[in-house]
């Protein structure tokens, strides 16, 4: 990808978010995670690290803010100034959010990290030369660094731990960036056996190890394509749409409250393929 | 990418692997361990094992014992990752994060692998003919009373098989224990309910309100509980259910809920007689004795001694009477003190008054088989056996699945008293602080390995005994499972009754076969019902269904007004329960010391909560090392400044602290089971967690938090990231 390339062409090459004449076909796969359910037990963050062989670093690294957890539970507190934080706290499980316009798609100088015509946000490993330019660029900073070697870094994979790791995930060397890939080594495998017996794949399927876990059966996981599966339903009651920029809730505050689905940093376009679902907290106590 | 210590061999190495329960043939395990390089080619698989296709085998989880189903998944032998089961009525395929981490227990590097015996100071690694022949020596002419057998929580056959074992000495002496058990609460509900453990639906009521128990997080069966909670939120008749959490620090229930209240500790059982004497007021119908109980706790008064508002009083209590049915329930924060048997039994007077028994607590099935039923672990044994040994009664003390070095208070001086037991022998996993006090060491089987059955105290909708089976092969060739054990220390005792048995799973598979009719087999042949138990991993029975008896009545409760502040040590101490770490006996599984405390995000380490005021009365700030010390010794451990708790305590996460046990779990953080004061529920005996009082100092330095939250500490500035509505700007009903 030569930069006058890319200059020429860029609208090309921005092009890659669904519009009317480009759609997604047949899949595009998103998600849904409903705060009102979600309670910030951490399940799905260690399920993650179970699927997606994601070193253990240590207190020192994870004090140096280089841990690789993919799926991370943030916690807020209101910020009203009150003594005793008497509504709880606020959960929100955070990794890739899987862009259409992915701001970190386009800083890649090697193009390590690009877009899956099923609307996935890939890292190719062994292109990736860990410029670290995503990381920088991605606002919901949910992408990690292999700043060691982890696979001969002590105690990480010790004897008979390293038996535990899944063979169908990479096990990723010193010097490339990873992140959530929406459990693609699952999805491949749903696409396949679909494939095999001549269909596409159905809603249920194919979960992601988060969305398994999850005691809550807060998170929804499939495709927005296929108007039968949760996520589409989901989107479609919320009214919120993969390639605009303010959904309906946004638009009319007042009028149109009934609505909770959101997705976090619209106003950055960066078109994310997770919607989020409003916590919901009771008036009359 | 892929490098020397971890190319693609390890995989291959081993395809020559069995797959679950199954011995196998040729290669075995010592080519991948000893670094062999033999590759084994597939002349002939087992029909299951295709190399790079999943199988996938039933078991149930033993990282607590809530008794969720799980799928392993296997691939060339080797199992990768736990599911829940869909078909168990506990978790319907849901797994916790403790749950996640059982892998790391069966691949976990620090776990013991050979008989140890000590000789001196130093331990020697011995054969299992020579363990079994110094216990039967060992056992020889002692009599029953001066055998002590510890464990934790036990059913299903191994208890079976554990009885016996004692039986065959008439010894009496076993004592079930667990460090953080809701044993005050069983007692109360019995004398409420008629029954230990009543099921609560949430998912049916309409509103929670809950006492300090933490059912998201790890009381009883949290991620059952996690699933009604779903349910709840959702809403009966399109009404979201509202959860009120009451307690003195916040737990991960709490942080769900819609209003969190901070009471002073201790008051909880105040607070419920005066919601019912608010009730009352309010035209709730009580009985005489009822109402005469509640009397004097009018909402001046109670707001004054718990600190919550008479204006919050009143909106529970107008919440409470319009939306029926509700929930009350008392957790671990009102059982934790010397009086918590009162203030549970206050607290289930509410759920009475209320009209909740029958509709929202009802009655919970139970397994036809007493044998097997549950003996869950309380404290009090503790207590018993610490007596008893300090008393140098014993002469053979037998533990499993405790660490009581660990987790008894200090001041129980249980480390000192241990060593007055003759002989020691401990079954153990891993090398942890018991296991060193002990004269033999009997490396155990990891979960995933051994064979069990087990029936879980809390049945969510209908009877169920698990099947525990192995996964895959053992990993390392000198570790036995625990049933096994029992049945070869059974053979010294009753060779003639236990011959037939040639191992744990001949007996289990025998006992099952024996009672197939009556588990729901009658017309399958044995081999037939065997492999559909197996592969179900359940099995689910008419459970005989009893009626829950009791009536709402106050007699014999009393609560004593809140406690004086102490002038020296003018803070409570809130040992806090983590759902993924709990006792310590997981502490050392990485993910679990590296997946973030939910509401403080702090990870790999002890820290002490305190309120932003109280600390900055005394000029702490964040990451201040801070001595708490009380009566029964002190424990420094680095400042975090939290919301959620009362500014007259103070709280330090359980679980932390290990002295032993493995790299990711020795040397990490403290231990506050070690500074507790040893005082104890009045009418059980069980150690009131919450009674210790401590006070703080600065011990001079200052540490940076290690933890997930940012700088800012949690703040959004302005973003809109995780964002909340009220209750009546939705539509619940309407969505998908």
């Amino acid at each position: 990808m030569s930069v006058s390339n890319l200059l020429e062409n860029w609208s090309e090459f921005r092009h890659l978010h669904p519009v009317d004449d480009v759609p997604h076909d047949p899949y595009k796969w998103a998600m849904s995670i409903d705060l009102d359910a979600c309670s910030g037990c951490n399940a799905c963050s260690v399920a993650c690290y179970a699927e997606n062989n994601l070193p253990v670093v240590g207190k020192e690294k994870y004090a140096h803010g280089q841990a690789m957890h993919w799926m991370r539970i943030e916690r807020y507190w209101d910020e009203d100034g009150r003594e005793f934080p008497d509504q709880g706290a606020q959960f929100l499980p955070m990794m890739c959010q899987q862009c259409e316009a992915a701001p970190c798609e386009t800083v890649c100088p090697v193009g390590a990290t690009n877009h899956t015509p099923d609307g996935i946000n890939s890292q190719i490993y062994n292109r990736c030369i860990g410029s670290r330019y995503c990381s920088a660029n991605c606002p919901f900073k949910v992408r990690y660094f292999n700043w060691y070697d982890y696979p001969t870094t002590d105690n990480v994979w010790p004897a008979e731990m390293n038996q535990q790791l899944n063979p169908d995930v990479t096990v990723r060397g010193k010097g490339v960036m990873e992140k959530c890939t929406f459990c693609i080594q699952r999805v491949t495998v749903a696409k396949n056996n679909a494939k095999n017996e001549g269909r596409i794949v159905h809603d249920g399927d194919v979960q992601t190890a988060c969305q398994q876990a999850c005691p809550t059966s807060a998170i929804s996981f499939g495709n927005l394509v296929d108007k039968e599966s949760k996520v589409y339903k989901q989107w479609k009651a919320q009214q919120v749409e993969l390639d605009k920029d303010a959904q309906a809730k946004d638009k009319n505050e007042e009028g149109r409250s009934e609505l909770r689905g959101y997705r976090i940093f619209e106003e950055l376009r960066p078109y994310p393929s997770v919607m989020y679902l409003e916590r919901v907290r009771e008036s009359a106590v | 990418m892929m490098n020397s210590g971890f190319d693609r061999r390890d995989f291959l190495k081993v395809l020559g692997w069995g797959g679950a329960a199954v011995a196998l043939s040729g290669c075995g395990n010592g080519s991948v361990e000893d670094g062999k390089e033999t590759v084994v080619s597939y002349v002939e698989t087992n029909d299951y094992m295709i190399p790079s296709i999943s199988v996938y085998f039933n078991s149930t989880c033993a990282q607590c014992d809530a008794g969720c189903s799980i799928t392993g998944r296997l691939r060339e032998g080797r199992v990768l990752k736990l599911e829940g089961n869909p078909d168990s009525t506990i978790n319907r395929g849901k797994t916790c994060g403790l749950g996640q981490a059982g892998v790391q227990h069966h691949y976990n590097p620090d776990r013991v692998r050979e008989p140890l015996l000590r000789t001196g100071s130093s331990g020697e690694a011995i054969t299992w003919e020579k363990a079994y022949a110094l216990i039967a020596e060992k056992t020889k002419g002692v009599s029953g009373e001066e055998i002590a057998f510890l464990s934790g929580g036990v059913s299903g056959h191994l208890k079976v098989l554990l009885g016996n074992y004692l039986d065959s000495f008439g010894c009496k002496n076993h004592f079930a224990y667990e460090a953080i058990a809701p044993a005050v609460l069983r007692a109360a509900n019995k004398k409420s309910y008629g029954v230990e453990m009543p099921r609560f639906n949430i998912g049916k009521a309409k509103v929670v309100l809950s006492f300090g128990a933490d059912f998201l997080g790890s009381w009883v069966s949290p991620v059952h509980f996690s699933q009604q909670y779903a349910q709840f939120r959702k809403g009966v008749d399109g009404q979201r259910g509202v959860l009120i959490q009451v307690e003195s620090k916040m737990t991960l229930t709490g942080a769900n809920a819609d209003r969190w209240l901070v009471v002073r500790p201790g008051t909880e059982g105040i607070l419920a007689l005066g919601l019912i004497n608010a009730l009352g007021a309010h035209g709730v119908a009580l009985s005489g004795d009822v109402a005469a109980a509640v009397k004097g706790y009018d909402k001046a008064r109670v707001s004054k001694d718990t600190g919550v508002s008479a204006e919050q009083i009143d909106k529970i209590v107008a919440l409470l009477k319009a939306r029926t049915p509700s929930l009350v329930l008392a957790g671990s924060a009102a059982e934790g003190y010397a009086h918590g048997s009162q203030n549970a039994a206050a607290i289930n007077l509410l759920n009475q008054v209320l009209g909740n028994v029958g509709k929202t607590v009802e009655v919970a099935e139970v397994v036809p088989f007493p044998q097997m039923a549950p003996t869950t672990g309380n404290t009090a044994a503790l207590r018993k056996l610490n007596d008893g040994l300090a008393a140098g009664k014993y002469k053979v003390l037998f533990s499993y699945a405790a660490n009581p070095v660990f987790t008894a208070p200090g001041a129980m001086k249980f480390k000192d008293n241990m060593a007055k037991a003759g002989f020691k022998v401990v079954f153990a996993h891993y090398l942890d602080e018991t296991a060193l006090q002990a004269d033999l060491v009997l490396p155990l089987d990891s979960a995933l390995e051994d064979w069990n059955t087990q029936v879980p105290e809390y049945l969510a909708t209908c009877a169920q005994i698990n099947i525990q089976q192995p996964l895959m092969e053992k990993l390392h060739a000198n570790t036995r499972g625990m049933g096994d054990i029992l049945l070869a220390l059974l053979k010294q005792r009753r060779a003639e009754e236990y011959k037939g048995f040639e191992d744990y799973y001949a007996y289990l598979r025998g006992a099952m076969l024996k009672n197939k009719a009556a588990l729901g087999g009658g017309k399958l042949d044995d081999d037939t019902f065997w492999n559909e138990t197996l592969s179900k991993g359940i099995v689910k029975l008419e459970g005989r269904v009893g009626g829950l008896s009791g009536r709402a009545s106050a007699a014999g409760l009393t609560l004593p007004a809140p406690a004086a502040v102490d002038a020296q040590y003018p803070l409570q101490l809130i040992p806090s329960v983590n759902a993924s770490l709990r006792d310590g006996r997981h502490t050392n599984q990485p993910w679990l010391q590296e997946s973030p405390d939910p509401l403080t995000t702090i990870v790999w380490d002890s820290w002490v909560e305190i309120h932003p005021r109280k600390a900055a009365e005394l000029g702490i700030v964040e990451g201040d090392i801070v001595e708490v010390s009380g009566k029964n010794g002190s424990i420094k451990a680095q400042a975090y400044l939290f919301p959620g708790i009362h500014p007259d305590a103070v709280s330090i996460p359980l679980g932390r602290g290990h002295e032993a046990m493995g790299r990711y779990a020795k040397g990490y953080g403290v231990n506050p089971f070690q500074i507790l004061d040893p005082v104890f529920d009045k009418e059980t005996g069980e150690l009131a967690l919450h009674e210790t009082r401590v006070k703080i100092s600065k011990a001079g330095s200052r540490v940076i938090v290690v933890k997930d939250e940012g700088v800012v500490g949690g703040m959004q500035m302005g973003k809109k990231i995780a964002v909340r509505v009220s209750s009546d700007k939705v539509k619940l009903s309407e969505e998908v």
